[in-house]
Order: C-alpha cells, then sequence, then structure tokens
C-alpha cells in the first residue's frame, strides 16, 4: 500500500522538466523584442542630439537660413515620429508575448493544484502535454499545416510555438533549394546574439556563396569570387584562415574533382549541412532543445513501460487481446512495438503477479479468480471445465494447479 | 513556480506603466513647438534652439530610463525561471536512439490521431507526410544509402486505409452512443462480431442489449413518470432479444423480468440499481472502445499517450541518474535493462513481472520461470546453479526434486 502511495505521489515541480521551453522560449523572444527596442531608441538619440546641437550652433553663427533650420527640425520630427511607430509596433509585440507567457505559467500552475497521478485532472493535464508535445515535434519535422491544424483543434494555440517553428522551416526549406538569402537575413536580424554563437554559420553561408560562384567555371564570376571572398570571408580570416586558404584552392578545381577537400565543398550535400547548421544555431539561440520534446519523452516512457515480456516469443498470459479482462500493454500494441525493440526494458526488483496464481498443465499461470470469470462468460465451457484464454485449450477445474511466486 | 509567477506579474506591471512612447512623443511636441516658433519668427531660432538642447536630452534620457527599469524587470523573471528550472536541465542529447525511426514515430502519431477522432488532422498529417516523402526523392542528390530509400518507400509507415476505416466506424458508433443514446449501430456491430468476442469471453453484446432495454424502458421521458407504453417497448424488445441470451445469461435475464414486476415503482425495488445507474452509458462507451480495439490486436488507450505520460514520470528519476552517473564515471552494467527502478502508478502495469528470488534477475525468452514439483518458481539460470545435474533441495521448502522435473511456465 505505502509503495503505491508513493507511485502516484505528484511532484510538480520536478515533473515540469519538459515544459522548461514553454517558458524558456516566449521569454528569448520576449528579450530580443527589449533589446531591438534600445537599438532603435540608441540610435535615433545618436541622431537627434547632434543634429540638434549643429543646428543651434549653424543658426547661432547665422550660417543657416531660417528655412535650413525648419528643414533640419523637420527632420528630427519625422525621425522621431518614425520611432515612435516602431515603438508602438514592438510594444505591440510585447504584449502578445506577455500574454502568451501568462497562459503558459497559469498552464503550469494548474499542475500544481492536482493532488495526485491518479488524478482526472492529471490525465487532462497530461493529455494537453501530449499535444503540445506533438505539435512541436510536428513543427520540427516541418509538418507545419498538421501542427497549426492540430493546435486549433485542441485549443493549445497559446502553448506552442507555431510562428518561430514556421519562420524556422521557411529558412530551412529555402536552404533546401539552394538560397542563401533569407538565412543571410535571419543572421542579420541575429547578428548581435550571433557572436556568442560557437558556429560560424555566416561564414559558412557566405563560403556557400563563394562555392556557388567557383562552380560556375566562368572566368568573370570567379573574379566576382574573389572579390566576395575579400568583401566576406576575409573578415573571419583569424578563426577559419586554413578554411579560406582552402576557399582560394578552390578556384582551381572544377566541380567534378574526386580530390579533397574540394570535392565535399562542391558536394550538394553542403546544403543538407547548411541547414542542420542553421537549424542548431536557431533552436540555440532561443534556447529550444536540439531534438523533439517528444522523442525524450517517448524514449524514458517506452523503456519505463517495457518488460521482456512485450517482445518475447511466447504470446503474455497476463495481458494479450484474447482476454476481456486485461488491456493490450501499449508497448505490445502495434503502434510503439516496433519502436520500443532496441530499448532498454525497466528494472523491476520484486514480481508482480495477480492474486491467487495457479497453473494449468500447459504451463500458462493465470490469477484463479479472473481464469474462473472468464470461463463462465465464454459459452462453450461445460461448467467443471475451464478454458485458457490464451490457447483456447479447455481443462478441467481439477487440473490447475496452485504456484508459488516470491 | 510561485516566484515565477510573481516576477511574470511585476514584468507585466512595468510593461504596462512603461512611459517609453509618452517620452518619445514628448520629445516630437518639444520639436513640433519649437518648430511653430521658428516658423512664425525666424529671428528667435537662435534662441530658441538654445533653449531646446538641454528639455531634449532630458525627454530622450528618460526614454532609456524606463526601458532601463523593464530591463531590470526582464533580468528578474529570467532570475527566477533559472532558480525554476535550476538543476533540472533536459536530458542530455548525446543519444538519441529515436531518431532513426522518425517514420515509426510518425506511424504513432497517426494512430493517435486516429484513435483520439482527429481525422482532419491526420489526414493532413499523412498528406504532409507523402509530400515531403517526394520532396526527398527528388532531391536526393548522391544515390544515397539503398536502406534509407527502401524505408522511404516503404509503405507501411502509415495507418492502412483499412485501419482508417476501422477508426472512423468506431467513431461514429460512439458518437452516436454518447451524444443520441443510440445503442443500435453498437449492437449491430456486436452481433457482427459475435463469434470473436465470444472467444474472448466478452458479454458486450448482453451489455449493450441490456441497456438498451433499459433505455426503452426509460423512455424519452423523465425516469419517474414511465407511460406504460415505454414499459411494453421495453417487454417486446426483450421477447424479440433475449431468447439468444438465456442460456449465457439466464440470471440476468431473469432479474431484469423480475424488476418488470415493481413497475412503476422500481425506484424502491431491489432492482433500482440497475435501472438508475447515472454513470452506465460511459461505462458502456469504454467496454465498447476497448473490446474494439481489442479486436484490432491494439491497446484501449492510445499507446502514445501512455508512454509519453510514462514517460514524463520516469524522467526525474533517469536525470537524477544520468547526473549521479556522470559524476561518479559509472556505466551500465546491464544492457538491456534500466539501471534503475521506476515506479509508475499501477494502471501502468500491464504484465505480471517475474522476478528470481534467486538472482534477482527478471525472466526473460533465455532465462525463462521454471516450476519446481514443489510449485515454487526461480529462474533457469538459477535452476541450473542449483541443481549441478543432481537432486536438489528447493530453496523455499524441505521438497527435493530434479532439474528434469521442473517445467516452463507462462506468465
Amino acid at each position: 500500500m505505502a509503495a503505491e502511495l508513493t507511485s502516484i505521489k505528484l511532484n510538480p515541480e520536478s515533473h515540469l522538466i519538459l515544459d522548461q521551453p514553454l517558458l524558456r522560449l516566449p521569454h528569448e523572444l520576449a528579450r530580443r523584442n527589449f533589446k531591438t527596442v534600445q537599438r532603435v531608441v540608441e540610435r535615433e538619440k545618436e541622431y537627434v542630439l547632434p543634429a540638434l546641437k549643429e543646428a543651434a550652433n549653424a543658426s547661432l553663427s547665422n550660417t543657416h537660413t531660417p528655412d535650413q533650420t525648419l528643414a533640419a527640425l523637420d527632420a528630427m520630427i519625422s525621425r522621431m515620429q518614425g520611432l515612435k511607430r516602431k515603438m508602438q509596433s514592438l510594444q505591440e509585440e510585447e504584449k502578445k508575448i506577455q500574454t502568451q507567457s501568462r497562459k503558459r505559467i497559469q498552464h503550469l500552475e494548474t499542475l500544481h493544484k492536482i493532488p495526485s497521478l491518479a488524478d482526472v485532472k492529471y490525465d487532462q493535464w497530461s493529455r494537453v502535454r501530449l499535444d503540445r508535445l506533438l505539435v512541436d515535434h510536428m513543427l520540427r519535422s516541418g509538418y507545419s499545416e498538421s501542427a497549426s491544424q492540430l493546435a486549433k483543434e485542441r485549443d493549445v494555440e497559446d502553448l506552442v510555438d507555431l510562428e518561430v517553428f514556421t519562420q524556422c522551416q521557411r529558412v530551412v526549406e529555402s536552404l533546401q533549394r539552394g538560397e542563401t538569402k533569407e538565412a543571410l537575413q535571419w543572421c542579420g536580424e541575429n547578428k548581435a546574439a550571433l557572436k556568442k554563437s560557437q558556429h560560424n554559420l555566416e561564414f559558412e553561408l557566405r563560403l556557400q556563396q563563394y562555392i556557388e560562384m567557383v562552380r560556375t567555371q566562368d572566368q568573370s564570376k570567379k573574379i566576382d569570387a574573389i572579390n566576395h571572398a575579400r568583401k566576406y570571408l576575409v573578415s573571419y580570416q583569424d578563426p577559419d584562415s586554413k578554411e579560406i586558404q582552402r576557399a582560394a584552392g578552390m578556384l582551381v578545381f572544377a566541380q567534378d574533382t574526386r580530390a579533397e577537400p574540394y570535392k565535399t565543398f562542391f558536394s550538394q550535400d553542403r546544403w543538407r549541412f547548411l541547414s542542420d547548421l542553421f537549424v542548431k544555431t536557431h533552436h540555440e539561440l532561443l534556447s529550444l532543445p536540439s531534438q523533439p520534446l517528444l522523442h525524450i519523452a517517448l524514449s524514458a516512457g517506452l523503456s519505463a513501460l517495457k518488460t521482456p515480456l512485450c517482445h518475447s516469443a511466447y504470446t503474455s498470459s497476463s495481458s494479450n487481446s484474447q482476454s476481456t479482462t486485461t488491456s493490450v500493454c501499449p508497448i505490445c500494441s502495434t503502434e510503439l512495438n516496433e519502436l520500443a525493440r532496441k530499448m532498454p526494458y525497466a528494472h523491476h526488483s520484486k514480481s508482480y503477479v495477480e492474486g491467487d496464481p495457479i497453473v494449468l498443465p500447459n504451463g500458462r499461470v493465470y490469477g484463479k479468480a479472473r481464469l474462473m470469470d472468464i470461463s463462465k462468460n465464454v459459452g462453450s465451457v461445460e461448467s467443471g471445465k475451464i478454458k485458457d484464454p490464451t490457447t483456447g485449450e479447455v481443462f478441467g477445474e481439477d487440473e490447475m494447479k496452485k504456484v508459488y511466486i516470491m | 513556480m510561485d516566484l515565477v509567477q510573481k516576477e511574470h506579474d511585476r514584468l507585466l506591471k512595468r510593461l504596462k506603466a512603461s512611459q517609453g512612447i509618452n517620452n518619445v512623443q514628448a520629445t516630437i511636441d518639444l520639436l513640433q513647438s519649437a518648430r511653430d516658433t521658428i516658423a512664425a519668427d525666424p529671428n528667435q531660432a537662435a534662441v530658441t534652439l538654445a533653449k531646446l538642447q538641454n528639455p531634449v536630452k532630458a525627454s530622450l534620457n528618460s526614454i532609456n530610463d524606463s526601458l532601463k527599469e523593464t530591463h531590470s524587470g526582464l533580468n528578474k523573471y529570467t532570475k527566477s525561471l533559472d532558480k525554476l528550472f535550476k538543476d533540472r536541465p533536459l536530458p542530455s542529447t548525446e543519444h538519441d536512439a529515436l531518431s532513426e525511426q522518425e517514420h515509426l514515430i510518425n506511424r504513432a502519431i497517426a494512430m493517435h490521431l486516429l484513435r483520439e477522432g482527429q481525422f482532419s488532422v491526420a489526414a493532413t498529417f499523412l498528406s504532409e507526410i507523402a509530400e515531403k516523402k517526394a520532396f526527398m526523392q527528388n532531391h536526393q542528390s548522391s544515390p544515397a544509402s539503398p536502406e534509407q530509400a527502401t524505408s522511404l518507400l516503404d509503405l507501411d509507415e502509415v495507418p492502412s486505409p483499412e485501419i482508417r476505416k476501422e477508426f472512423a466506424s468506431m467513431y461514429y458508433i460512439l458518437s452516436q452512443l454518447k451524444e443520441k443514446k443510440n445503442l443500435l449501430p453498437a449492437i449491430e456491430w456486436s452481433c457482427e462480431n459475435r463469434e470473436a468476442l465470444e472467444a474472448r469471453g466478452s458479454n458486450l453484446e448482453f451489455e449493450l442489449c441490456r441497456l438498451q432495454f433499459v433505455w426503452l424502458y426509460h423512455g424519452e421521458s423523465e425516469p419517474g413518470q414511465n407511460a406504460p407504453g415505454n414499459w411494453r417497448a421495453a417487454m417486446a424488445y426483450a421477447k424479440r432479444e433475449f431468447h439468444a441470451f438465456i442460456p449465457r445469461y439466464l440470471r440476468e435475464v431473469q432479474q431484469l423480468m423480475g424488476a418488470m414486476a415493481f413497475c412503476p415503482n422500481l425506484q424502491d425495488s431491489p432492482y433500482s440499481s440497475i435501472f438508475n445507474n447515472s454513470t452506465v452509458w460511459d461505462d458502456v462507451a469504454q467496454f465498447f472502445t476497448r473490446e474494439f480495439c481489442s479486436l484490432l490486436g491494439l491497446s484501449a488507450d492510445s499507446p502514445l499517450y501512455i508512454a509519453a505520460t510514462a514517460g514524463a514520470i520516469a524522467l526525474p528519476t533517469l536525470l537524477k541518474l544520468q547526473t549521479i552517473m556522470k559524476a561518479k564515471r559509472t556505466e551500465w552494467t546491464s544492457e538491456n535493462e534500466l539501471p534503475v527502478e521506476i515506479s509508475l502508478p499501477p494502471s501502468y502495469l500491464f504484465h505480471s513481472i517475474f522476478v528470481c528470488p534467486v538472482s534477482k534477475e527478471q525472466a526473460t525468452d533465455a532465462n525463462p520461470p521454471m516450476m519446481m514439483p514443489c510449485g515454487h518458481v526461480i529462474a533457469e539460470e538459477s535452476l541450473k546453479r542449483l541443481s549441478k545435474g543432481s537432486r536438489f533441495k528447493c530453496p523455499y521448502c524441505p521438497s527435493e526434486s530434479h532439474m528434469k522435473d521442473a517445467r516452463k511456465v507462462f506468465l
């Protein structure tokens, strides 16, 4: 009994492991948003104050006509108005993010009010979590349409990050098509944050542009390539000097070369490498885990549920689809069976069997009460006989033998 | 969690009170009024502009001040989040065994959606998978490993149309049952599958028919004011249908007939529980779902749901294990088995578990449970070790036996 009580205890704080990105991601977005505000304010301030000073000095020394002064003031006013518009739209964004965060906090808060894992409310909460995990998985695999449809039908739109992933997916798709523009634009937007990143996404993208120019084998394009390398690649000289030497060496090879590393440079697989690198950088920047949360939950869950019987060559007596009194084990069910094959099974230190176990002449062990119950309900069995629900064999009641399992 | 909530509340308050945009507007107003003054009297230009310097600077600085405040709010919230998730990092991602089996996961998801009755989402999902597959095939630059190609072509990865049809019919029957209290589609289904159900020892068909009888008896009207017509309808139904059940369910049928003698005062009769059971519809719906899925060889609850929930329950323990193993630099000794016990709620135990009382190992196909003639069970390897080919004493009782007398049992 004591074991039963501890096994249904719900510790909400440690139960939230899977839910970190739920709060982290909007917060990262909010911080990014805030930095943008800071930047635009700083930029306008740096323009307006000197401009004002200059205008004042100019009009003091009478070098400006009144019209020029007015024009200077107008320019300042319009820039400030631009700033106001920008700040307003950023504030809207901020509000949206924070309302979403609020709803997420409330969602996590409800878990604290649920007394135990056996509670119906936990069941509901866990179903919402599964929906969230599914949407997350779909978004990461690029099935955005299904994800948004599911989020809508299950009413979890505030608990999932459709927009972030859709944008990410757009860049990934453009990279898969062999375009660097959108990815470079993203790099531009996140320049400050990218400086801390250990991946050199921007350099790799620029290098790819260079490779594409060299690939043409056209003389004028090659000159463009050299200029491009001077402009963009050399700024990375220090950490990547070896790469740059290789890039330069590439100029004398054609794309069907078999010499490494130039073969890898020219390979189409480099685009996949770029899109993977982009996803990695993107997720890191927003503190998203690199693997879908569903994978984390499933690999833990499959192992926790799996028993050696789930992939046994013999049908289990305790849980099979042939008998009404047991439900089919989820790992034995066709959906997950293959998936769980390579997983380790759960560790148990104690046997767990039905009450009052008996063994039939064919070696099958059942709880006595359950076996009697089944035999009663099966029409075709005469009284005094029992039917093995797994194999369908019929035995006399006196053939049951008590078995002791410690 | 409370701290996070509090900090977030504060952050929201600060954002609402933020004067940033007002300060910008104030700056605009200052500039605008200066412009108006100068436009009206160009001689004032130098003075006005000189006067303007400090106020504009001040209002621009106050924008920065309000930003600073927001910044500190954000930072405090960050700290509260860090505190909440401290010591609880997501499990390390070194090894993601599931990512190689993407198609199996997708299949499980599609099945889950069908099970939950999300047919349109499932359809979108399947078509998006197909789209991606086609795209991947077109962009297969180098003739990739043939293995991958076949797994992409594998049609088994999505649920077959038959399964989809089965679930669609299950949902039709369930919706009729739950929303319209129309049992007929369910009865029809159980009639068609009578043999399979009977072999399972299932009494679904009788349960459905009994409920139909009760439903007819109560009629459309409120229970308590039963018109005799409803009673008649129920009796007519009983005469028509129940004779088939008499051999197996004689007692139950007798109960129903006996109850009719108390009509119309059933509430006070010993049979009232049969007729006034509020949860009976939900129970029957659940019963039906279980039987339906079992006949398809599937578990009644979505396996994906159970596995994900079990995973969330297991994660704290597994994480702790990971940290301890890292600190002690040890590794798992048993490759196929988790090194810790994870206590799941009793409803998550589906199989009997046999742990050999001698070796403390779980029985497997290679090391099955063996029963000695005295009825005690130990694992085969322990048995071999104990007997050494000759007669030996059972470790739990005085009886002696020989290795060859022991029999394999199935749990």
